[in-house]
């Protein structure tokens, strides 16, 4: 494998965007292949599989890739040679080997860094799950541009195994998803000059307040929107909607939201059939219903019982974070919100809203969230955004300034 | 213990009336029950429909078939404050129940019928008083131990004096006496960490229950190989290794089936009157070789509640038998959410 690439960024980008098209159909071959083998793997039904491939394909455009590039290098040239930088003539190196390990619970998240690693001119090396979607991808990218087939491989291994531990060593940045104690075992095994980019395991909450509230229609959007983001993923997703909360002394009482949000979840749950739930669930559930059976929060379930709303369980707890089952805290203000989520040290990736609000945008950033959506979008952030508050581009490059 | 199967009829119709006294008696369970559609004049067909009152329960309300000042003991869940600590009272009938039940129990799955010399029981669970593991340990010892049994575990569970538990085995030994070395695998851990290489030999007879698991805490010690290292360290056979599963919530205990001892997965099974059920997530009994969370019909928990719903995990094997995965933070299927096992985690 050369040291350096004989392509341009705009040809990298190009090729990338040119391949993710042809993954944005759904009836491309090698994509119906990996759709089965991801539903097999995760359990998810085959429209949920879907969606999940078209919301990581579709957005992978030229001019997106593009823009998130040029947003963070100043433009796609600093790619190529020396441009001028707030004063300094600098240019944007690759940092040389990445290793992406992606996790065994998610769809295809190796697979913007590595396209982003990539557009730096980087070598890629993802460590690929039994379905196969990165090195099926991988293979449809070499077939646009060959040079990229070398420079961009798929494998699978197991964790720990001294495959892992030898590719690790040599890398000079390395990417990985999952629990904080598989991050810290894969962060130990690097040299200490290597980059470290680590994507734990994170939770999103929603904010429905008066304004959303003022009128049914208002209230019903909110509601369909949030419905969506229960059910997509089964609530697994750390972009999902894990717990919910809902002014009082509005129009629509959090209580008659909550029957609003439970209908939707029935009609989304069409689109969006449950997969496989996590049994604890029925433990969750029991507890609340016999809370509710003493006059504690009620509970309200879709027809098929898989969807499961939770009015005001108990604040001391955490939220269940399980699949499908949303606890709805009615509140007075977003300082209750800010207490919930402080007391429990809940690290946040979306603060979803109902309405677009400053103050309470501010509200989640200083709760750490790092993404502000609306509530139906949380789960559709788009490849030019930063993922966990992170570069995209950042991280696989290195400045080299002439001064 | 044989004597004393109950056939399907049998324990449905003894479920279904204990069933029908708690809710006669006990306000909360009839409530919940109300709300799932039951009451005295309609109960469950069978004793897997019986509604599962949830641990929380136990935290939230009481759940007694009597006047709480009437209990005669009352064991409390570990918690780390006491509003957070499930509670569940015993009466003297009910007290007396859990006696008979944990014995019968301890004495078909733990002890050899043949044996003929008691055994020195060397406790390694807390002396707290109201730890239903405590006490279970200490009424086994005066029972059916030889008078010189010991606790080395203080009553905040912390501690544990290696020192007099090494004196202890060592005279034991020295004394021609077997002994039942009970503890939590937490604190068989310990141990083991400070015994290093030592080894710490048992007279023929001898046999160690492992109880209480690891909580869902991560752990460095699979199982299997602290079994490994606790035989090599008092030269036991690996099936005088016996791990026991109970709950506060429960009167019953579970126990490793004798034949599944030198397997690789331990099998549980109960004593007639404890039967478990392995449910989905819909509430929908698994098939063999799947798994789900357990839910337990207690004939024995007369005075509280019939049937427990846990958070454990369990592969289903057969008809009453299963192994337990207890709260794997492992089983996560799939996601890149938070579970509530790293939000803890984080917390410390």
């Amino acid at each position: 494998m050369s040291k350096t690439y004989s392509l341009d960024a705009a040809s990298i980008i190009g090729a990338v965007a040119d391949a993710a098209e042809r993954w944005s159909d759904a009836d491309y071959p090698p994509r119906v292949r990996v759709t089965n083998a991801i539903a097999k793997r995760t359990g998810y039904a085959i429209p949920v599989v879907e969606y999940a491939l078209d919301r990581l394909f579709v957005p992978v455009r030229t001019a997106t890739l593009e823009h998130a590039i040029a947003q963070e290098l100043g433009s796609i040239d600093a790619l190529e040679r020396f441009v001028e930088r707030e004063g300094t003539q600098s240019r944007a190196y690759p940092v040389g080997n990445v290793v992406v390990v992606s996790s065994e619970t998610t769809i295809g998240v190796a697979i913007v860094p590595a396209i982003f690693a990539l557009c730096a001119k980087c070598t890629v090396l993802v460590k690929d799950r039994e379905d196969a979607l990165v090195a099926a991808f991988f293979e449809t990218l070499a077939q646009e541009q060959p040079e990229l087939g070398k420079r961009a491989q798929a494998r699978t291994w197991k964790g720990g195994e001294p495959v892992e531990d030898r590719e690790l060593r040599v890398a000079d940045a390395v990417v990985a998803f999952g629990r904080d104690d598989s991050l810290a075992a894969i962060r130990r095994a690097l040299r200490p000059s290597a980059r470290f980019v680590g994507y734990g395991h994170r939770a999103s909450i929603g904010y429905v307040d008066r304004a959303a509230l003022a009128n049914e229609a208002s209230a019903r959007a909110a509601a369909e929107g949030a419905a969506r983001d229960l059910v997509l993923y089964d609530t697994e997703g750390c972009m999902s909607l894990q717990a919910l909360f809902v002014e009082r002394e509005a129009a629509i009482a959090p209580h008659d939201f909550a029957r609003m949000l439970i209908d939707a979840a029935t009609v989304a749950s069409v689109e969006f059939p449950a997969g496989k739930l996590d049994p604890r669930v029925v433990t969750y559930c029991t507890g609340a219903a016999f809370r509710a059976a003493l006059g504690r929060g009620s509970v309200l379930r879709t027809p098929s019982a898989d969807t499961t709303l939770v009015l005001d369980p108990p604040q001391h707890e955490p939220p269940p974070l399980l699949p499908r089952i949303l606890p709805v805290y009615s509140i007075d203000s977003p300082d209750e919100c800010e207490e919930y989520v402080r007391s429990h040290g809940l690290p946040l990736e979306a603060f979803a809203l109902a309405m677009p609000s400053e103050t309470l945008a501010d509200v989640g950033a200083r709760l750490g969230a790092a993404r502000i959506a609306r509530l139906g979008e949380m789960q559709s952030p788009g490849p030019a955004l930063h993922h966990g508050g992170r570069a995209r581009i950042g991280d696989f490059i290195r400045w080299v300034d002439v001064a | 213990m044989s004597k004393i199967a109950l056939t399907d009829h049998e324990f449905n119709h003894l479920a279904r009336d204990i069933f029908a006294h708690q809710i006669r008696y006990s306000a909360p369970y009839a409530a919940f029950a109300r709300s799932l559609g039951f009451d005295e004049h309609k109960l469950p067909q069978e004793w897997h429909g019986i509604p599962a009152v949830p641990t929380v329960a136990f935290k939230e309300t009481v759940l007694a078939t009597f006047g709480v000042d009437e209990a005669r003991i009352v064991f409390e869940t570990s918690g780390t404050t006491a509003a957070e600590s499930g509670r569940h009272y015993f009466e003297e009938s009910s007290l007396a129940l859990y006696d008979a039940s944990l014995l019968a129990g301890f004495d078909h799955f733990v002890l050899d019928r043949e044996q003929e010399l008691p055994l020195r029981y060397l406790l390694l669970v807390s002396e707290r008083k109201s730890s239903s593991l405590g006490y279970m340990m200490r009424h086994v010892a005066q029972v059916r131990g030889d008078g010189k049994d010991q606790t080395f575990v203080d009553a905040q569970g912390e501690n544990l004096n290696v020192d007099a538990f090494v004196i202890a085995l060592s005279q034991a030994f020295e004394d021609h006496v077997a002994v039942c070395i009970a503890g939590t695998a937490f604190a068989f851990v310990a141990l083991l960490e400070a015994l290093g290489d030592t080894i710490l030999p048992t007279r023929p007879g001898s046999r160690l229950m492992e109880t209480g698991g690891f909580k869902g805490r991560r752990h460095n010690v699979e199982r299997a190989e602290l079994y490994a290292q606790l035989a090599r360290c008092f030269d036991l056979a690996p099936e005088r290794i016996v791990a026991e599963y109970g709950m506060t919530e429960l009167t019953s205990q579970y126990y490793d089936a004798p034949w599944s001892r030198t397997q690789g997965e331990r099998v549980k099974i109960g004593p007639p009157w404890l039967r478990p059920s392995i449910v989905d997530a819909g509430g929908n009994l698994v098939a063999d070789g799947e798994i789900g969370v357990l839910r337990h019909v207690d004939l024995a928990n007369r005075g509280s509640a019939v049937a427990i719903q846990t958070e454990d995990l369990a592969l289903r094997i057969g008809e009453g038998a299963f192994v337990l995965l207890g709260r794997d933070p492992d089983a996560r299927m799939r996601g890149c959410s938070l579970d509530v096992e790293d939000l803890l985690a984080r917390r410390g």
